[in-house]
């Protein structure tokens, strides 16, 4: 069987992810894909403003975000008849988009996982990982972050079932990879327009690393991911492209790169991943390897400092019905802080515009 | 691999959602139960409505169909976008009512308000 059959039986689902395994399988998804968008995704603004409304009739206030004050807020809420049910629904749908997609890839595990080992090998790009990968995978990454089976690190179709929930999760912002080239092509490079070397961070499918590389041909594009299985399939999807990216499995907190060895990098949706004294080593690492002048795009949520009680709130709720443990942490530390107390000088940063543009830091030309 | 020590490490062990959990959400865990019971019914009833219309259209286009066109086939792109605005709209009419107590978007408006 080639790995087009493998993966893509019934040809690609919105120009890019792989094909569900039969009809009465893709029924169930779209039914639950389009639950989602009506009861949950259409929901978030009203929800947010009841919510909101509920706080301000309360003891509480929503200038007021801080840890203590947001407990009492999930208290205070979680009584809520609407608010119990929105997140109830919420959470059923979350299991059951899962539940549907794993039991249709599952039907062809051998096939794919096959496809995987025959691409392993191939190139463009090249691909190297721990063989012994699902008895390395560090404590703090091993869990199950947004419910899906086995998590991101031990499970070995990780990387389709990381993309395919891109696809729900995203609500038709990343068909066609859209989302990822949009990105890429927002993605700071140095002022001096030398490009040769560019890393991405915590690549997921790896989209975005091969959209970089579309954006900038004549440079090297290095993605990682602490998962295996996550790069062994960034590196299959790259080789459809004819993308010569070189995937690694490598944890971005210990970079195993020369100093000053970049041009610019990039994360996407990392950092609320990670525990905070990760966080602090990975913008370490990422300083010591971009060389003077070179600069890091950091996109994801916005920080506590720009956000209400109820943001945060929605943050602790997350945490444990959508296993995100880092994010509240995250949240909380105000990432562009970080950034500065390592060294680096923010360019710009717009909170509004924290998961589209990002954050974007500088290495000192002078360091 | 690692560079951060464990021990620095060894509060992130009792966070929420470190580890997965099943959590209610009502107190009384059956109402949890019957919202996840009713989503699966709709999702499961919708298999075969989509089955259906696949089924009858492929009927009409061909005379005969096979299980191998039923379930590695797709409907037309026509069907398709008649079958996710049917799909929809029973969403919108089976669950919408479950947020009609505070006016969200998909408020049943024959609904009483939540005293």
């Amino acid at each position: 069987m080639s790995v087009e059959q493998a993966i893509y039986p019934r040809g690609k689902m919105a120009g890019v992810f792989p094909t569900l395994t039969n009809r009465s399988d893709e029924a169930y998804v779209e039914f639950i894909d389009d639950a989602r968008k009506i009861l949950i995704h259409a929901q978030q603004e009203p929800i947010g403003a009841y919510s909101r409304g509920l706080i301000e009739k309360s003891e509480l206030s929503n200038e007021d975000n801080g840890p203590d004050t947001t407990q009492d807020a999930v208290e205070l809420l979680m009584q809520d008849s609407v608010l119990k049910t929105y997140y109830r629904v919420k959470r059923s749908l979350q299991e059951a988009f899962w539940s549907g997609l794993k039991d249709s890839l599952d039907e062809r595990r051998a096939e794919i996982l096959a496809a995987l080992d025959e691409t392993d090998q191939a190139g463009p790009g090249t691909l190297e990982y721990d063989p012994n990968w699902a008895d390395s995978v560090p404590e703090y990454a091993d869990c199950e972050i947004h419910l899906q089976p086995g998590g991101n690190m031990s499970e070995a179709l990780a990387g389709l079932y990381y993309d395919y929930g891109l696809k729900v999760f995203l609500g038709g912002a990343a068909d066609n990879d859209q989302l990822a080239k949009f990105i890429a092509m927002g993605a700071a490079m140095p002022d001096d327009g030398k490009v040769e070397r560019i890393l991405d961070l915590g690549v997921g499918p790896g989209s975005s690393s091969t959209a970089l590389k579309e954006r900038h041909p004549d440079a090297e594009v290095w993605g990682i991911d602490l998962g295996a299985p996550m790069v062994r399939y960034a590196h299959l999807r790259a080789i459809e492209t004819n993308a010569d990216v070189h995937f690694r499995q490598m944890a971005a907190e210990d970079l195993d790169f020369p100093d000053n060895h970049f041009d610019a990098a990039l994360a996407v949706l990392l950092f609320h991943e990670l525990p905070i004294p990760v966080a602090k080593e990975v913008i370490a690492e990422v300083y010591r390897v971009l060389r003077p002048g070179g600069k890091f795009t950091l996109l994801d949520f916005p920080g506590s400092k720009t956000s209400d009680l109820y943001s945060m709130f929605f943050a602790q709720m997350d945490a444990l019905d959508n296993v995100e443990p880092y994010l509240p942490e995250y949240r909380r530390s105000n990432v562009e802080d970080l950034l500065v107390e390592a060294g680096f000088e923010l360019e710009g940063y717009d909170h509004k515009a924290a998961l589209s543009k990002g954050r974007v830091a500088v290495k000192p030309a002078t360091a | 691999m690692a560079k951060v020590e464990d021990s620095e490490l060894a509060y992130t062990r009792d966070l929420p959602g470190a580890v997965r959990s099943n959590p209610n959400y009502f107190d009384n865990e059956v109402i949890d139960h019957l919202i996840g019971i009713v989503l699966e019914l709709g999702a499961q009833s919708w298999v075969i409505k989509d089955r259906l219309a696949f089924l009858e259209e492929l009927l009409a286009k061909q005379g005969s169909v096979s299980l191998d066109d039923l379930e590695q086939g797709r409907p037309s792109e026509e069907l398709q976008a008649k079958l996710q605005t049917e799909r929809q709209a029973m969403i919108q009419k089976i669950y919408g009512r479950l947020y009609s107590s505070y006016g969200g978007d998909t408020a049943d408006p024959l609904s009483a308000p939540m005293s």
